[in-house]
């Protein structure tokens, strides 16, 4: 315990000095101010601001890579609450209620909530990270291929729980996203799948490109048709900080959505994605009234963001201590503590110290400088939501445009924006809807990746899922909840089973 | 209406026109890497194109276009404007395994290129689980030969780099072990270490921190020498196995047509680059290999493109894979 | 894409025995994702489950989706449910136009014997925003005029000076009209002053006489 003391000691020292305290602020602003445009989320974000951290020395470079990514992925709650574009898989659910909530005329409240959340979250994860990130980096060791699979179907179940309407309807959109996820070239074969032999489908579908679809495009469709309700969000704006009720009942989920969020994001296989979702459920499963859950609840934006935070900074434990990334952001991160001439492994914590400690003391100076950044921002973002809408719009479209051509520069992919936005659309019209159509698609190539995986290595064996403890427990955990979703709409009778 | 037809007329005219050479560059240059941001050849392409900006007095802007194992970004790059305005960073996938693994290609690796020389290439290293029963090389391999598909090698994907070489490993060693794929090289490490799959081969950037910190173990890097990231690891010859020796080179590439002086001016500027004591130490750091001056030419990057078609395409065409 | 026309003519009051034509029009369209699935991945192999093939799971899945379109086109014959509601055209068909005219002219494009040179930014930026507007019917193209020559600019900067991306903002004939001491940044942020002082001199002009023109014509005009 001295040790961890004594260290943090030393982190704070690196990450405290005038100009590492400057990158870090640095990297937030920029970090929010990019990832706010519409669609742009962290992965996006980073890749682009890459090149503007070669010139400082490692330490710094990280600290402010390290400040893009926590700005950036607050700016992709912000458009998701705002104007309903999710930034990235983990702000899905923020939509959910979060976009609600500005529609409500409650936006500075939910953008002040998940702020607030955040910062939390982020400071129990550094103190995770800084004493628990060793040892638990040993179990998540123990995660193999069964494993991965089975916390997926989980995963899958929470998006049939977090479903508002027809839970039929849920679960077609969870299957037709596992679907989407399998289309492009096969893994473990390398044949082309449902590509229509179009050269830029041969990598299947890019998540920013779907997400933008059938969210932002298809929202701004859906928009069109209801003159009357656009603009409902204009006129009310409201509170710009939660109140003390407020707090009073987000305190409890965001408490719960860090403990869940901080634990999946140890997971090598990108176990984060599912903090949100996890969270979204809980709150739902334990809510008074689970009704209003999908309506703009706080509960259902405090506890996400929470968990979305806590994830994203202990999935940092796997790249630390392990030299993995779990995920494109932390792959990227890889790529940037290459650069710079860092190659990570088990031995940075003992070779570099001093970027090792230093990087964990500025994750806590970044979570404090997010909230600094973004407290007084909330006033402005919610004043954006005042430009009417005919004029809000087409400005969204060429953010859209230039945000997903900015990720991969190909043109094809900001058709396919378009083409989903339209299928997004006829999804909504037949009353459908999108987030677990996203969720489906996020885990699926996870699910069939593992699935495949698990199914090589036990020679075909399906009991492999059942003999491995770990697989058997969540895959219970899953039957459970699947089965606790259900039973209120069977217990209501068979008439209202298809529509809670 | 045809104002804009006439604006667009105009512009394409203009665009299309010869650009004056004479003081080539004069504007930033834009090096299409066809992977996406972080991996080990945008990280070279990047280390390599800040120093080539310096003695170019023009910037060189890396332009990530991922995709179909590199082959997005390299048609992309075969198509372009032969200026000296694009250019690009293929290797080993890109310009030798790719036709084996791509029937419907659209560019011919050593016909559609203009090559401007051999960047950088980092070794490849046969790698194992801490706990593999096998104490050097060849107790491996006649572990591997003896135990054939209960053994199980992990991959980072068809078309990736690992995918190759492992192909290529277990063609020379005549074995058919299990093939288990990962979605990059990241989780297939991951499983490694878990002890959930037995062996893989990969660049010696990727997997030599797991090594050095006794995560995983080494049996030989396939190269002529030992590597001064890995001082302990013997070469697969010194290690008794015999044709295994391949790495994943890194070059860097212009459209065909590209004018011969502008080619020149680039392969200086590549040149002094990878002469430049700062540039070298940040590719050594990373366990890459800096080509020997007479590597460093045109004409034998050319030659080592069409050798690495013909090396690869029997042997990738062997095992089945095709990723089309 | 395969949007049942009869499901959105459809009125929303009740004919003949379909009681909820949402759920129908659903499940068709369900029907019709996996059809088009299975229709794909007919050639793949299934595989076994020691080593599964390409398609087994897209097959899993496509029936999968099948069902549940069946059991909502079964449905909406047994259960009274939602209708459809109206939705007219112009949206989407403009909002896509616009996606289109950007992604056809942000760099060079060619679609068999049709080509366009690359524009960049500078052109694409205001396509998408001048076209995308007139996807509401209460469009007036001043307002958007200077939305398209303030915003452009401004990811001009953002983009293309202040972080250095790759992208394209004009074309490089344009930059020839420059004289050649000029860099590219500098080209940069003088169109962008200049296009930002055109959007000012419009807002500043048009805020004596409202313009109250009819954009119809205009509308065929930037297709």
């Amino acid at each position: 315990m001295g040790d961890l003391f004594s260290n943090l000691n030393h982190g704070f020292s690196i990450a405290l000095t005038f100009q590492n305290l400057g990158l870090a602020f640095l990297g937030c602003l920029v970090g929010t101010l990019v990832g706010v445009l519409p669609g742009v989320g962290p992965i996006a974000t980073i890749a682009m601001l890459l090149p503007i951290t070669f010139g400082l020395e490692p330490v710094g470079a990280l600290i402010m890579l390290a400040g893009i990514y926590y700005g950036a992925q607050y700016g992709g709650s912000t458009t998701a609450i705002l104007v309903n574009i999710p930034g990235e898989a983990t702000s899905v659910v923020t939509t959910l209620d979060g976009h609600q909530m500005a529609r409500q005329g409650r936006a500075g409240v939910a953008l002040g909530i998940a702020a607030i959340g955040s910062f939390f979250a982020g400071t129990v994860a550094t103190v995770v990270i800084a004493a628990l990130g060793a040892p638990l980096t040993r179990l998540a060791l123990i995660f193999g291929p069964a494993e991965y699979f089975s916390l997926m179907v989980m995963g899958l179940v929470f998006a049939v729980v977090l479903a508002r309407g027809s839970i039929l309807k849920a679960i077609a959109m969870i299957v037709l996203g596992v679907l989407l996820s399998t289309v492009g070239t096969d893994l473990e074969t390398g044949q082309e799948r449902l590509t229509f032999g179009l050269p830029f489908l041969s990598d299947g579908i890019d998540f920013a490109v779907l997400a933008m679809g059938i969210f932002g495009v298809a929202e701004i469709l859906r928009n069109l048709d209801h003159t009357e309700t656009r603009n409902v969000v204009q006129q009310a704006i409201g509170r710009l900080l939660p109140n003390r009720e407020d707090f009073r009942q987000s305190w409890r989920p965001v408490l719960r959505g860090t403990t869940i969020g901080a634990i999946l994001g140890i997971l090598p296989g990108n176990g984060a994605v599912l903090g949100p979702f996890a969270s979204y459920t809980m709150e739902k499963k334990l809510a008074k009234d689970p009704s209003r859950f999908g309506r703009g609840a706080i509960e259902g934006v405090a506890g996400p963001e929470a968990a979305n935070n806590a994830g994203a900074q202990t999935s940092f434990i796997p790249l630390l201590t392990l030299g993995i990334p779990p995920n494109a952001v932390m792959a990227l991160m890889v790529g940037a503590m290459t650069i710079h001439g860092i190659v990570p492994g088990p031995q940075v914590m003992t070779r570099n110290p001093d970027l090792f400690w230093g990087m964990i003391a500025s994750m806590w100076i970044g979570n404090l400088m997010l909230l600094i950044i973004n407290l007084p921002l909330v006033g402005v973002w919610v004043r954006l939501l005042k430009v009417p809408y005919h004029l809000m719009f087409p400005a969204i479209l060429m953010f859209c445009c230039i945000g997903i051509y900015s990720i991969n520069s190909l043109p094809t992919d900001v058709m396919f924006i378009g083409l989903f936005g339209i299928v997004g659309y006829i999804l909504i019209k037949f009353g459908f809807e999108p987030a677990p159509l996203l969720l489906g698609f996020v885990l699926g190539k996870l699910l069939e990746e593992n699935l495949r995986r698990a199914l090589i290595l036990s020679r075909g064996s399906l009991d492999t899922f059942i003999e491995r403890p770990i697989s058997a427990a969540l895959l219970a955990v899953a039957a459970v909840l699947l089965v606790l979703a259900l039973l209120p709409s069977i217990r209501k009778g068979r008439d209202e089973v298809f529509v809670e | 209406m045809r104002k804009i037809a006439l604006a667009l007329a105009a512009f394409g005219l203009a665009t299309s026109a010869a650009q004056a050479q004479g003081n080539y560059p004069q504007r930033p240059i834009t090096m299409i890497v066809p992977f996406a941001a972080g991996g080990p050849t945008d990280v070279i392409a990047r280390i390599v194109g800040d120093n080539m900006s310096r003695t170019l007095g023009q910037q060189i802007v890396v332009e990530n276009v991922a995709g179909a194992g590199g082959t997005t970004g390299i048609t992309r790059g075969a198509q372009a404007q032969p200026d000296g305005y694009t250019i690009m960073m293929g290797h080993m996938g890109t310009h030798g395994a790719a036709p084996a693994l791509y029937p419907n290609l659209k560019y011919d690796p050593s016909k559609d290129f203009a090559p401007i020389g051999l960047a950088a290439g980092t070794p490849i290293l046969i790698v194992a689980k801490k706990d593999f029963p096998a104490k050097d090389l060849k107790g491996f391999v006649e572990y591997v030969q003896k135990n054939g598909d209960k053994v199980n090698m992990a991959h980072a994907g068809v078309g990736s780099v690992s995918h190759s070489t492992g192909i290529f490993f277990t063609s020379v060693i005549k074995a058919k072990p299990t093939m288990v794929a990962y979605r990059g090289t990241g989780p297939a490490l991951n499983d490694l270490m878990g002890n959930t799959v037995d062996f893989m081969t990969d660049q010696i950037v990727n997997v030599a921190p797991q090594v050095q910190g006794g995560n995983i173990k080494a049996f030989a890097i396939a190269t002529a020498t030992r590597s001064p990231a890995l001082p302990d690891v013997p070469t697969t010859k010194e290690a008794g196995l015999d044709g295994y020796e391949v790495s994943a080179w890194n070059a860097v590439f212009a459209p065909k047509g590209t004018p011969p002086e502008i080619v020149a001016k680039l392969n200086e500027a590549l040149v002094k680059a990878l002469s430049d004591e700062n540039t070298k130490k940040r590719l050594l750091d990373l366990g890459g290999v800096i080509p020997s001056t007479a590597e460093q030419t045109p004409a034998s990057l050319q030659k080592l493109v069409e050798s690495e078609v013909a090396r690869w395409t029997p042997v990738l065409k062997a095992a089945g894979a095709t990723a089309e | 894409m395969s949007l049942s026309p009869q499901g959105v003519a459809q009125p929303p009051m009740r004919r003949g025995p379909i009681r909820s034509t949402q759920n129908f029009a659903g499940g068709l369209f369900l029907l019709a994702l996996a059809a088009l699935a299975l229709y794909l991945a007919r050639n793949l192999p299934q595989g076994s489950l020691r080593s599964m093939g390409p398609a087994m799971l897209p097959d899993w899945l496509a029936y999968g989706v099948g069902a549940c379109g069946f059991a909502l086109v079964v449905m909406s014959l047994l259960r009274d449910g939602e209708a459809l509601a109206k939705s007219s055209l112009r949206g989407p068909v403009v909002v896509l136009l616009a996606i289109l005219a950007f992604a056809m002219t942000i760099r060079p494009f060619s679609l068999g014997a049709m080509g366009l040179p690359g524009l960049g930014m500078v052109v694409a930026g205001p396509l998408a925003i001048i076209i995308g507007g007139y996807a509401t019917p209460d469009v007036r193209l001043r307002p958007l005029l200077i939305l398209a020559l303030s915003l452009t600019p401004f990811c001009m900067v953002l983009f293309g000076d202040l972080l250095n991306l790759p992208i394209p903002i004009f074309p490089q004939s344009f930059a020839n009209l420059f004289p050649a001491s000029w860099s590219q940044k500098e080209i940069l942020r003088a169109t962008a002053v200049v296009m930002a002082i055109a959007a000012l001199a419009l807002f500043l002009t048009g805020r004596r006489r409202p313009s109250n023109r009819i954009d119809v014509v205009d509308h065929s005009g930037t297709m």
